[in-house]
């Protein structure tokens, strides 16, 4: 019975005006304001007189911008295709081979995705670099010359390793959801095993792949940490963006930048549309039965390794940070030669404002987001409306806009016109907001789903309230929900980079400048000790909104 | 507890869907006496929900009014229909205990709390719940649930007690056990119920009256025995409890005589419009329904009567049940008989008969 419409009930109208006021001050009139400040040249007034596309021409004139746009389409795809190769295996491994600790496994998964990949990135110099530790390995012992891991490798490397586990986690649990007699039909049929996997399994995973596979494009697309630190003078979209912003101040250039990375989300989105707009195939089953593992020798050694060697190599950066936060002297050596805590004393004096800071901007923005998604996660899901669809839309458009973007197009609209933020705190708070909507909203959701609404009916039939239902029944019953959501969105903003530095000021210096700032300028020791810090208290943060949901730390990522 | 009568009419309900609107509930009239137990019937997708639901101010309706004891409910909201009940789900609260659970309703009410720990606990106990009150409810069984989402329902003693399938999700044996319990707990406090269910031998079980639903519509209301003895139109025969349908063509006077030419004057006649006709598959100007226990079964061969075979004989210790091959009919045809008549087996041609007092003749309106 979906129809719990009563009328003459303002709630729905009143929801939908605030909703409506709240979206279009903080995320439609910022792109719209983006868009149009994109086809005006510099220092020129916001007038239809002045609209012309000096902006866009420069990526037919300008070296810079031509091959900004070539690499960051190169780094996307690479990023995509490679982070989708690694995660495939895996996912197939952990759904359909005997692995043992397989929920640690899951677990370990998402480590890349809780701690920002720009605070691994420079582990990769350590290791990689021209004097890290495995190519002089590998140059003194085989005689083998690495690529310089500052460009398109140590970018496209970075970013695979951190973001595989979008495709990873959302294939793994198509194929456990999967239901296990379609593949054994196939099997009694008489089909061999690569034939089943080429012909069943795969394209009934093909819609989760894609949709993987698309959040690693957005995300590589608008990913501006990694090739700050690994870029050198290779120029990706993002970076030309900063570039713009920091060098000139020159808003309509970066927001024309910011126009061309979002239409090339489109186009990545309009592709994968062939493969994710068909109906999705996955069939749900009611049944327990879980699908025959395959525990053949071949198939376990195969899983392990794979399974086991992938988390390991995802996993070094973040390890590489740990201990590097711990080497005291380490110049000119393979090793550090002396170990300690005097890298955390460095930090002292500085770790406290930024993370005093990260902390109270990242608090307010989750409590915004929470209140504001949890209402309109229960209009959109209890009430029917006029108009339902597009606020579902609207919510979820912050998932396909590239960070950077929000943080251009925020930078743009509110540094004039109207309402003027720039440099207040304020704006960050909006920023983060705006950013983490959609994540609050669909947590919420989930927990909202799981109430039976008759609960509600129950309760207004005992003579309660709309309000007294709310207050006694509904939310008590979504609130470790909520509160796991909240924590989630937390603990991913305080390592947020990407609308921080388009929006910080000297007031609001952020845990994660802090560090990039350090990394940029090549004070390794700093900022891995700072690194440490983040990656620890989110780890525990995530840890405890686990332990809150009882859901594992895997299926709040997915 | 307010003492008064349910008054429904002209109820209608109209779903505007993709596929074009749906008339869920068409036309409904229903006059409920206070303190009587009122079930609606019918197969699944008729609109009994829809229909209770209504009632209950949780659905809008398109069309017509409800009032109960001379008072219209439209404009009240949920909460202040004074209602209690009982969901399929049960939809109890699973972060409330038992007791809190039952007290819901009293608590919104602000009773007084030594009031409501009298009145829950009371009620809890004729309910069978009386060690379980710091439970929680995913610590119970089925019956158990079932049991506390009825006293939460009858805690503030409500005008009336709105039911919908509460048994569905209990075993068989627990559905008959739940069944006694709900009439003899709604009888003791003398509140009016409705009671929603789409199996006919529950209905005929524990209510005082029944309305039997078919896409939409009100096709009967009556006591049980009524409803059994003489349904009124094909569909509610053929709905509630087993009969059989003999073809047959009207013969005047009342008479109508039968497919193997056996004239009868059956007990009752009611009008058969065509569209039911077809939908039974009828081309005959008339059709005469007969229950199988009034049916008789002999091995000679008789001038007035049935000509049939015997395919199959159960026996199933209470009665035993012959299935009849036999022209004359529709389908094959159902004989019980209280025990197994000798000499006739599987088989045998046998003649059926009946008295023709027990026949319902429903005959078609262009024959006089
Ligand atoms: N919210 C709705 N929107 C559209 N159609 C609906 C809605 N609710 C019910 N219907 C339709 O109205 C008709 C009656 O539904 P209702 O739930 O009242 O049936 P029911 O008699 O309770 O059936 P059941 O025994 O299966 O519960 C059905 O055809 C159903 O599909
Ligand atoms: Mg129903």
């Amino acid at each position: 019975m979906g129809a719990r419409r009563v009328l003459r009930d303002p709630f729905p109208i009143l929801v939908g005006v605030i909703t409506a006021a709240v979206l279009g001050i903080l995320l439609i009139y910022p792109i719209g304001k983006a868009l149009l400040s994109s086809f005006v040249p510099q220092g020129e007034a916001l007038a239809l007189k002045n609209l012309s596309l000096v902006n866009f021409q420069r990526f037919v004139t300008s070296p810079l911008y031509k091959s900004a746009l070539v690499n960051s389409i190169l780094v996307s795809l690479a990023t995509t295709f490679f982070a989708t190769i690694l995660a495939l295996p895996a996912a197939y491994a952990m759904a359909r081979i005997k692995i043992p600790l397989k929920s640690l496994a899951m677990s370990l998964s998402v480590i890349p995705l809780i701690a920002p990949p720009f605070i691994g990135a420079y582990s990769w110099v350590l290791l990689l670099g021209r004097r890290g530790i495995v190519t002089v390995f590998l140059q003194e012992n085989l005689g083998i010359t690495l690529p310089s891991i500052f460009g398109p490798f140590g970018i496209i490397l970075a970013l695979s390793l951190s973001y595989f586990p979008f495709v990873f986690l959302i294939v793994q649990g198509a194929l456990a959801a999967a239901d296990p007699y379609i593949e054994e039909s196939a099997a009694i049929a008489g089909a061999r095993r690569w034939r089943i996997l080429r012909t069943i399994t795969f394209p009934l995973v093909a819609p989760s792949i894609a949709s993987g596979a698309l959040v690693v494009f957005i995300r590589a697309l608008g990913n501006v940490g990694v090739p700050s630190v690994l870029g050198g003078d290779f120029y990706v979209l993002p970076t030309l963006i900063l570039f713009q912003v920091e060098g000139f101040f020159n808003l309509n250039g970066a927001a024309a930048i910011a126009v061309v990375n979002v239409l090339l989300v489109l186009v990545f989105l309009l592709f994968m549309r062939r493969f994710s707009g068909k109906k999705r195939y996955v069939t749900l089953t009611g049944t327990t039965q879980r699908s025959k593992q395959n525990d053949s020798l071949g198939a376990r050694v195969f899983g392990n390794v794979y399974v086991w060697g992938l988390l390991a190599f995802a996993l070094v950066p973040q390890a590489m940070v740990v201990f590097s936060s711990f080497a005291e002297r380490w110049a000119g050596t393979l090793l550090p030669t002396s170990y300690g805590l005097a890298n955390y004393r460095l930090i002292l004096g500085n770790v406290l404002e930024p993370i005093f800071n990260s902390v109270w901007l990242a608090g307010v923005a989750t409590l915004l987001a929470l209140a504001f998604g949890t209402v309109t996660a229960y209009v959109s899901l209890r009430r029917r409306f006029p108009g339902k669809w597009l606020l579902d839309l609207t919510i979820m458009l912050p998932f396909v806009l590239p960070g950077i973007v929000t943080g251009v197009a925020y930078l743009t609209t509110f540094n004039s016109g109207p309402i003027v933020l720039t440099g207040t705190s304020a704006l960050l708070v909006f920023g983060y907001f705006v950013r983490r909507l959609a994540y609050a909203f669909r947590s919420v959701s989930a927990s909202i789903g799981q109430v039976d609404p008759q609960l509600e009916e129950a309760s207004i039939i005992c003579g309660a309230s709309w309000g007294g239902t709310m207050r006694k029944v509904t939310l008590p019953l979504i609130a470790p929900g909520m509160l796991a959501g909240a924590i989630l969105v937390f603990s991913t903003l305080i390592g947020e980079l990407s609308v921080t530095i388009m929006l910080f000021s000297g007031k609001t210096k952020t845990v994660s400048i802090a560090i990039f700032e350090y990394l940029t300028s090549h004070r390794i020791a700093p900022a891995s000790a700072m690194g440490t810090v983040v990656i620890v208290i989110t780890l525990l943060l995530v840890l405890l909104a686990s332990r809150l949901t009882g859901k594992s730390m895997a299926d709040m990522f997915k | 507890m307010q003492v008064g009568t349910l008054s429904v009419r002209g109820l209608t309900k109209v779903f505007e869907t993709k596929d074009g609107p749906v008339t869920a509930v068409d036309d409904v009239n229903l006059e409920v006496a206070s303190g009587e137990f009122f079930s609606l019937l019918g197969p699944s997708g008729c609109g009994k929900t829809t229909t209770l639901r209504m009632i209950a101010g949780l659905e809008t309706s398109t069309s017509g009014t409800i009032a109960f004891g001379g008072r219209d409910l439209a404009p009240l909201p949920s909460a202040s229909r004074n209602l209690g009940m009982v969901f399929q789900s049960y939809a109890l609260f699973p972060h409330l205990t038992v007791l809190e659970n039952a007290a819901y309703g009293l608590r919104v009410r602000r009773t007084p709390s030594v009031k409501v720990k009298e009145r829950v606990v009371h009620l809890l106990e004729l309910l069978g719940l009386g060690g379980l009150h710091g439970r929680y409810p995913s610590d119970l069984s089925g019956g158990q649930q079932q049991r506390v989402s009825i006293a939460r329902a009858l805690a503030y003693e409500p005008d009336m007690f709105l039911l919908d399938e509460p048994l569905a999700n209990l075993d068989a044996k627990l559905r008959v056990q739940m069944r006694e319990e709900i009439r003899r707990i709604q009888k003791e406090l003398g509140v009016l119920a409705l009671y929603v269910t789409h199996d006919q031998e529950e209905a005929m079980s524990v209510s005082d009256r029944i309305g039997v639903f078919r896409l939409g519509k009100l096709m009967q209301v009556g006591a049980p025995t009524e409803i059994y003895r003489n349904p009124t139109t094909l569909f509610v025969a053929d709905f509630i409890g087993k009969i059989n349908f003999f073809p047959a063509a009207s013969a005047g006077k009342g008479d109508v005589t039968l497919g193997s030419g056996w004239s009868v004057r059956p007990g009752s006649r009611h009008p058969l419009s065509a569209a039911e006709a077809a939908g039974f598959g009828v081309t005959s100007d008339a059709v005469v329904a007969v229950r199988p226990e009034h049916l008789a079964i002999e091995r000679h061969p008789a001038e007035d009567g049935i000509p049939g075979r015997v395919r199959r004989r159960l026996f199933l210790g209470s009665t035993t049940r012959y299935f009849v091959t036999c022209d004359a009919s529709l389908k094959e045809v159902i004989v019980e008989t209280p025990r197994p008549i000798e000499g006739v087996g599987e088989g045998d041609g046998v003649t059926l008969s009946f008295d023709p007092s027990d026949g319902i003749a429903y005959v078609g309106s262009e024959s006089p």
